[in-house]
Order: structure tokens, then C-alpha cells, then sequence
């Protein structure tokens, strides 16, 4: 991991040459240029000695005034540093990521491999369609904000690519469920708990139709079954809420991480259907 | 969003109409009489409440909050409707807290609600608590489409309106934030008048050390049942002076006060950040605070600066309107008569479990 800490002007003026793309609730997100090394150093396989400048994702936890600014100061700092310790173990377990390309600290910045795709919330039904509520534009959405209406140039893994079009809907969208599954198991089985999983933070990726988990920034390690069933929830909860009518999505999701999570699914699935029916989240009629 | 929502469904009365409300779900007993006018305008006519304050240390349990509503209601009915210069023969409808709440005290003001529905034969109305908090907080603050946080005693809830429905973006896992807030000031023996909420706030302006707590959000969900466990456990800490002054800044000891300032400082950067969320997720402007908790100013203060960075709006009322009242179950349940809604004498029931998104919400577009 390409660390630049200790050196405050180069991160400001990196910042200062960004695109600012959005600004989210969290963080403001650039869009940078790095220079390719041939050096290694980035821990990734980009090996060849490129003169072309690298795209990067700056995310910069700026400081949010209406916290003490110890608490921000200190939550600021865990966070960045515990989303880059995420983002490295994933990475070692072979989840698909974004690759981190720097971290500071003590200014706030993650610097992340640029993707270049759409989010799962624009390519699904009624996300990106936004209801009135969320017609304002100004979304969390970290990369562009294009109505979701052409779907055709992302093809979904598995060889084949499966054209997404209103009438062969139900098998690509199942296909697209099945990788995110796939994704969220990889990921806890290595022990990494998402903390936000939505779908606005997973990405289809153009290139090669991968499903990329994004925004680490919740994520922490955890072994334990609870944390692992309540990020379900969470999921099961955006799903719920962003994407109406579209429960049975939710189930193919679960399948496949099901498939995936082999032995270990049968405790995390007892726990789901307890936090489901924990406090107050759903009424208890009768 | 001027100009680009769709009509209301909510034409303008030809006659006005007139409603009382009855509110009992927790230790406060409410009566408000609110009028619509032919011009579409809102006016409160009277709005009464007698809250059922217990010693310090102790809670309110249901059974003696049942007994409290039962020997105050005609009491503060009959002021209600005397305040608002107006007859019972006058209503439209009567209006009464179908749920949340505790069970006991709900039924008590229930019952009162089908005596006088039959007295003067009156229709009833069922209205949901939340729904009543959201409804008076628009009416008195004029917002338009806020992203709403409702937090009191009972409740902690990120919501936010979408198609006739007032969907709930994050709430509390575990306990709310009202009620952790109260049951602090009991471990450290505040007085619960007029509210443990309002006594810790004063205390927290006094105090200047924070200590470290869990920062618990979850998503757009906090937990804060944990924030508990951990601010008691300061109470025991070596550190500790149950009548520690604050001045004394140079000694390494932690005071009352600055344990209620850590917790609120804590609590409400948690609920301001899962609004920011829920503001950034569905790309509104607009916060409105409701609920007992909301007329905190410190959670005002925060939850404003934030908007502010954002380029938004806050919107907050005062105890009056913020508390438990009589006058938000009149106006939600107006609103929803007006609608052609009515509560049979035969499902006047209360409930103690009723969420925000169970309403039909008819009266918007």
C-alpha cells in the first residue's frame, strides 16, 4: 500500500487538481490522476511501467462542524484507516474491490482505483427512476448520474453475456443477484462486515461486468454471526426501501450467498430471522 | 417541490371543520381543539396538556399513568374546549392516539374518546402518534417535504414521505433515544420536571470533558442501548464525583455534567449523521425534528449547522408543538377525515405496536 502520510502539501494539492464528482453525506468524492510507477509498491498486478496517468477516486472525510471535534477528529481517522484495512483484507480474500492507491490519515483522504460502471441501485428498477422524494438529483451515487435506461453494455459474468432488457429481465436481474450474493459471502467469509451494505454502493463494472463492493467506509472485522446477519438486514432493508416490489430480489441474493456460505450459512440464517424479528422493526400484530 | 408536485387531494373545506384531539400514550395527557378553515388554513384553537411527573430516580410505570390520564381527562377536556370558546356539539370529529404507545394509558384515553364519541354522537378518528408528530410539525413549520426525524421517549425514526406513505429510512435498533436520555438522568438522580430531557440538557451546557462512548450507527440505524450501558458504567469509575463542580478543570475527575454532555454530544452526532444520510440518499433539503427529544436546542443546533453545510433547511417547533399534544392527533386526524376516514365504535381499539408506514396517508399527493 502506497502510503503517503507525513506529507500534508501533496494530498492538498492533489485534492486542489481534483474533479469534484459528489458530495455525499460522508465524504467529498474527486476525481484524481496518479502517476503510474513501474515500481512495485502498489501491491496490485499492474506491472507494466505506464506513461498513462491513472484515473483515482479521492474520497476526503472532510470535517463535519456540527460534531465536538475530538469525536470528529478521532471517528475521521478510524475510519479512513479502518476502511483501508477493509479494503485490504477483501482484497486478499479475493472479494472484487476498488484497489487502494493511497491513504492519509491525518487529512481525511482514501485514495481508491477508479471504476469505471454503474451502480446496482441505476441498472435495478426504481432506483434510478426516482420517486418524488428523491427527484432532486444530488444522489450519493459516487459516479455518474445517467438515467438507467440503456443497460445493454453491461453484460453479466458467467461467460455469456445476458442482455438486460425488459423481457429477458427476470434471468439477467436474477444472474446480477446471484453475483452480488456471491460477493457479499466472499466477503464474510472473510470475516468483513460491510456496515452499509445498499445498492447504491455496489458496482457493475464496464469493462468486465464484475459486481465491485464499494464504500468501505462502515466496514469493520468481525467474527461474530450477529454482525454478519444484521449487514443482511441492512441489504434486505435498502432493498425494501429504494427498490419497491422487489422482495424476490432480495431472495436470490440470499441463495446464492447461501450456496456460497456452505456450513456457515445455517447459524447466520437462525440469526437473520431473529434480527428480523428483534425490537421494533416490524409489527407484531396478534 | 413547487412546481413540479402533483396536486393535492386535499380540496379546500366548504364549511369549516372542527376537531378535538386526545392524546395519552405516554405520561402526557393532551386535549387540542384545531379548526380548518374554508380558506384552507389551520388554526389552533386551544391546545392543553398535563404531564404525570414522578420523583426523581423513577420512571413512569403504566398502571399509574393510566390512573393519572383517567383523573385528569375531563379535567383537561373541559379546559380544551372551554380555551377554544366552542361547544361539544360544535366537533366535527373526535380524534384520539390509536398507537404507539403504552398499552394502559392508551386505553384509558380510548376509552374516554368512545364515551364522548357516544355522548355527542361524534365519529371517531384513529390516529397514529407519528403520523400526528409529522403533520403538526409540517402545518407549524410549513416544510414542505422534509426528511423528518422523529425522536422522543418511545421512538427513534429516520422518515421521509413517498407515495401516499411516510416510509421509516433508519430508526433505533434497540432502545430510544428519549429513553436512554431519561433513564440517565435517573442513574444520576435528575429531576424528572418538567422533563429528565430538558434537566440533562441544562446540565450538559456545564460541562466541558468527553469522555469516550461507543459511536453506534448502523446503515442509517443507530443503536443506543450500549451508550447506555457504557455512560453508567462511568458512574462507578474511580474518576467519578457524583457532586463534582466543573471548574476545577486541572483534576482528572469526570462530573455529572460531563457525562451529560458526552452523551449528547455522542448521541446526537449519531442521529444528525444518519439524517445527513437519509438527506443524501433520497436528495432532499429539508430536516423537520419532531418529537419530545426535538426541542432539545443543542440537537436543534447541530441538526442546523448540518443543514446549513448542505445548502438545507431546518425546521424545528417548540414544547409546545414538539411534546406529546393534544393538537397533533387532532390535525392528523382531521386531515385524514376530511378524507372520508372514520374509526367504527367497533375497531376503536389502541394498539401499542403501530408503525409510521402502516398509515395510508390520503391526504397527500
Amino acid at each position: 500500500m502506497l502510503s503517503s502520510s507525513s506529507s500534508k502539501p501533496p494530498t492538498q494539492q492533489l485534492l486542489q487538481s481534483a474533479d469534484l464528482i459528489s458530495q455525499g453525506a460522508e465524504a467529498a468524492i474527486y476525481k484524481a490522476y496518479l502517476r503510474q510507477f513501474s515500481t512495485s509498491g502498489h501491491g496490485i498486478g499492474h506491472g507494466a511501467a505506464l506513461e498513462a496517468l491513472e484515473p483515482v477516486l479521492l474520497k476526503y472525510r472532510f470535517r463535519k462542524h456540527y460534531r465536538h471535534l475530538s469525536l470528529d477528529t478521532s471517528l475521521t481517522r478510524q475510519r479512513i484507516a479502518g476502511e483501508a484495512r477493509a479494503l485490504m483484507r477483501c482484497m486478499r480474500s479475493g472479494v472484487i474491490v476498488p484497489g487502494i492507491r493511497m491513504v492519509d490519515v491525518n487529512e481525511g483522504v482514501l485514495g481508491i482505483e477508479w471504476i469505471d460502471g454503474k451502480s446496482v441501485r441505476q441498472i435495478l428498477p426504481g432506483g434510478a427512476e426516482l420517486e418524488d422524494i428523491s427527484e432532486l438529483g444530488e444522489v450519493d451515487e459516487i459516479h455518474e448520474n445517467g438515467a438507467a435506461d440503456s443497460i445493454a453494455d453491461y453484460g453479466v459474468s458467467r461467460g455469456r453475456t445476458v442482455r438486460m432488457l425488459i423481457g429477458s429481465y427476470s434471468t439477467s436481474v436474477d444472474a446480477l443477484m446471484d453475483m452480488i450474493g456471491v460477493e457479499i459471502a466472499k466477503m464474510h467469509l472473510a470475516d468483513i462486515i460491510h456496515g452499509d451494505l445498499t445498492t447504491s454502493n455496489m458496482m457493475l463494472r464496464k469493462q468486465t461486468s464484475d459486481l465491485v463492493l464499494i464504500d468501505f467506509g462502515l466496514a469493520y472485522h468481525s467474527t461474530l454471526v450477529e454482525d454478519k446477519a444484521v449487514d443482511l438486514y441492512v441489504l434486505e432493508r435498502a432493498f425494501a426501501s429504494t427498490h419497491p416490489d422487489s422482495e424476490p430480489l432480495f431472495a436470490g441474493v440470499l441463495s446464492a450467498y447461501e450456496k456460497r456460505m456452505c456450513k456457515h450459512w445455517l447459524p447466520i440464517k437462525k440469526r437473520l430471522d431473529d434480527v428480523r424479528l428483534r425490537g421494533r422493526k416490524r409489527s407484531m400484530v396478534g | 417541490m413547487p412546481g413540479r408536485r402533483r396536486e393535492s387531494p386535499l380540496k379546500n373545506p366548504s364549511r369549516a371543520y372542527i376537531a378535538l384531539g386526545l392524546e395519552g400514550s405516554a405520561n402526557k395527557l393532551g386535549a387540542g381543539v384545531i379548526k380548518h378553515a374554508v380558506d384552507g388554513s389551520t388554526e389552533v384553537l386551544s391546545n392543553v396538556r398535563h404531564t404525570y411527573i414522578t420523583p426523581p430516580g423513577e420512571g413512569f410505570l403504566p398502571r399509574d399513568t393510566a390512573q393519572h390520564h383517567r383523573e385528569w381527562a375531563l379535567t383537561v377536556i373541559k379546559d380544551a374546549v372551554a380555551k377554544a370558546n366552542i361547544t361539544m356539539h360544535d366537533l366535527d370529529c373526535i380524534c384520539y392516539t390509536k398507537g404507539p404507545g403504552m398499552g394502559a394509558p392508551l386505553q384509558s384515553v380510548a376509552l374516554v374518546a368512545r364515551t364522548l364519541s357516544l355522548l355527542y354522537e361524534k365519529p371517531l378518528v384513529g390516529v397514529n402518534h407519528c403520523v400526528g408528530h409529522i403533520e403538526m410539525g409540517r402545518q407549524v413549520t410549513g416544510a414542505q417535504n422534509p426528511v423528518v426525524l422523529y425522536v422522543s421517549g418511545g421512538n427513534t425514526q429516520v422518515i421521509a414521505y413517498s407515495r401516499q406513505c411516510y416510509r421509516i429510512f433508519g430508526e433505533t435498533l434497540d432502545i430510544a433515544v428519549g429513553n436512554c436520555l431519561d433513564r440517565f438522568a435517573r442513574v444520576i438522580n435528575l429531576s424528572n420536571d418538567p422533563s429528565p430531557g430538558y434537566n440533562i440538557e441544562q446540565e450538559a451546557k456545564k460541562g466541558k470533558r468527553l469522555v469516550p462512548l461507543p459511536y453506534t450507527t448502523k446503515g442509517m440505524d443507530v443503536s443506543l442501548s450500549g451508550i447506555l450501558t457504557s455512560i453508567e458504567a462511568y458512574t462507578s469509575d474511580r474518576r467519578y464525583r457524583a457532586q463534582g463542580s466543573p471548574c476545577e478543570e486541572s483534576e482528572d475527575i469526570i462530573t455529572p455534567a460531563d457525562l451529560c454532555f458526552s452523551l449528547q454530544e455522542t448521541v446526537f452526532s449519531m442521529l444528525v449523521e444518519i439524517t445527513e444520510r437519509a438527506m443524501a440518499h433520497i436528495g432532499s433539503r429539508e430536516v423537520l425534528i419532531v418529537g419530545g427529544v426535538g426541542c432539545n436546542e443543542r440537537l436543534q443546533e447541530m441538526m442546523g449547522i448540518m443543514a446549513q453545510e448542505r445548502g438545507g433547511l431546518v425546521f424545528a417547533t417548540d414544547e409546545r408543538f414538539c411534546i406529546d399534544n393534544g393538537i397533533m392527533i387532532a390535525q392528523a386526524g382531521l386531515l385524514s377525515y376530511r378524507m372520508g376516514f372514520q374509526t367504527p365504535l367497533t375497531k376503536s381499539t389502541c394498539t401499542q405496536r403501530f408503525r409510521t408506514d402502516e398509515v395510508h396517508v390520503a391526504w397527500r399527493s
